[in-house]
């Protein structure tokens, strides 16, 4: 079975964990940034298109850091997940580039249903069946 | 509605007080200038003044001055009265820091009723300013407290995965768990309120974060449903 990947990018180490736990139980595959430039760096190397930002990052905001991969990767599935949603407005995450954003806190299980949805749209696009995660 | 009247003549307090408390005014009359500027100086004073521009002590003018200068963010309405009233005067009295001069009672009474409505205005705007600042800073409250929620029930999350359902502390971690997803909501309807729905929810001095409905967090429930 092809590794599914998802890279997560969030400044606060304890949430990194909780959520690369949580994915990687599901069957996926995690990597984690705990900055914009970090999850730059680790895309250059790693073929990765299902992504979880958070929005409120120091140096790279989550917003400026969907603009720079949407450039490369078009296809890709970003989401935010992010404690400060309710400062932006929806345009703001459409204009970055995101394909949906989640408030802080969300559950493990909503998280991993984005997972699962995100890769059966991929699979659905390339025209394989999706896979057990 | 307090007043503050400062008239050195005792007829003129007696007529106004009568008047003014008829009109459901609390009166508080002094004979002097000095008494006028020690009773605004007491906490919950008048912000509604009627001053005679002579009496003894200090006038009217050197009053209305120093009250103007001990302002700060509230201005109090100043009413000058006097039987002087020439061009000249009601300039001085304007200029001492008076907002009005009338020339005569049908005058006065009319200013005292914009008197009143003013500071009604203002008494509005400074307790809706005081009640937006309390909510935006409980938003950004939770905005930080959102990402320790995040970590504390994911973790309560990932140990209910691992442990048996007879384990001893399977109860105890989903309680953590529990509570902590109640404590998400409360900070979801608070950030609506402040974001969306402050100034709807600022009728009175009561914002019940529990009576807010679903619709009251539009774009924060939008992809809530786990459909990307």
């Amino acid at each position: 079975m092809r590794e599914k990947k998802i890279l997560i990018v969030d400044d606060e180490p304890d949430i990194r964990n909780v959520f690369q736990k949580a994915l990687s139980r599901a069957g996926y595959t995690v990597s984690s940034a705990a900055s914009g430039t970090d999850a730059l760096e680790i895309l250059k190397t790693e073929q990765i298109l299902v992504m979880f930002f958070d929005l409120n990052m120091p140096e790279m905001d989550g917003l400026e850091l969907c603009r720079r991969v949407r450039k490369d990767l078009p296809t890709a599935l970003i989401y935010a997940v992010t404690g400060y949603a309710s400062r932006f407005q929806l345009t703001d995450f459409q204009e970055a580039g995101f394909d949906n954003f989640y408030s802080k806190p969300i559950g493990l299980a909503l998280l991993r249903s984005v997972a699962d949805a995100a890769f059966g749209q991929m699979e659905g696009r390339t025209g394989r069946t999706p896979g057990p995660c | 509605m307090k007043i503050l009247v400062a008239d050195d003549d005792l007829t003129s307090r007696a007529v106004l007080t009568a008047v003014l408390s008829k009109w459901g005014f609390d009166v508080r009359t002094v004979a002097d200038g000095p008494a006028a500027l020690e009773e605004v100086s007491e906490p919950d004073s008048p912000k509604l003044v009627v001053l005679d521009r002579m009496m003894p002590g200090l006038d009217g003018l050197e009053v209305c001055r120093r009250l103007r200068e001990g302002e700060t963010s509230m201005p109090r309405y100043i009413i000058m009265v006097t039987t002087l009233g020439s061009s000249g005067d009601v300039v001085d009295g304007l200029t001492a820091g008076a907002d009005d001069y009338p020339f005569n009672n049908d005058e006065l009474a009319a200013r005292i009723r914009v008197g009143r409505r003013v500071i009604g205005l203002q008494d509005n705007a400074v307790e809706r300013e005081g009640l937006n600042g309390v909510v935006e800073m409980a938003g950004a409250l939770c905005h930080e407290l959102n990402q320790p929620l995040q970590v504390i029930s994911s973790t309560a999350e990932l140990l209910l995965m691992d442990l048996e359902q007879d384990a001893p502390c399977f109860q105890e971690v989903q309680t953590i768990e529990r509570h902590a997803a109640r404590l998400g909501d409360i900070t979801q309807k608070i950030m609506a309120i402040t974001d969306y729905k402050t100034r709807d929810y600022l009728t009175g001095t009561i914002v019940d974060i529990h009576g807010l409905n679903e619709e009251g967090t539009p774009d924060l429930s939008h992809g809530q449903d786990g459909r990307p």
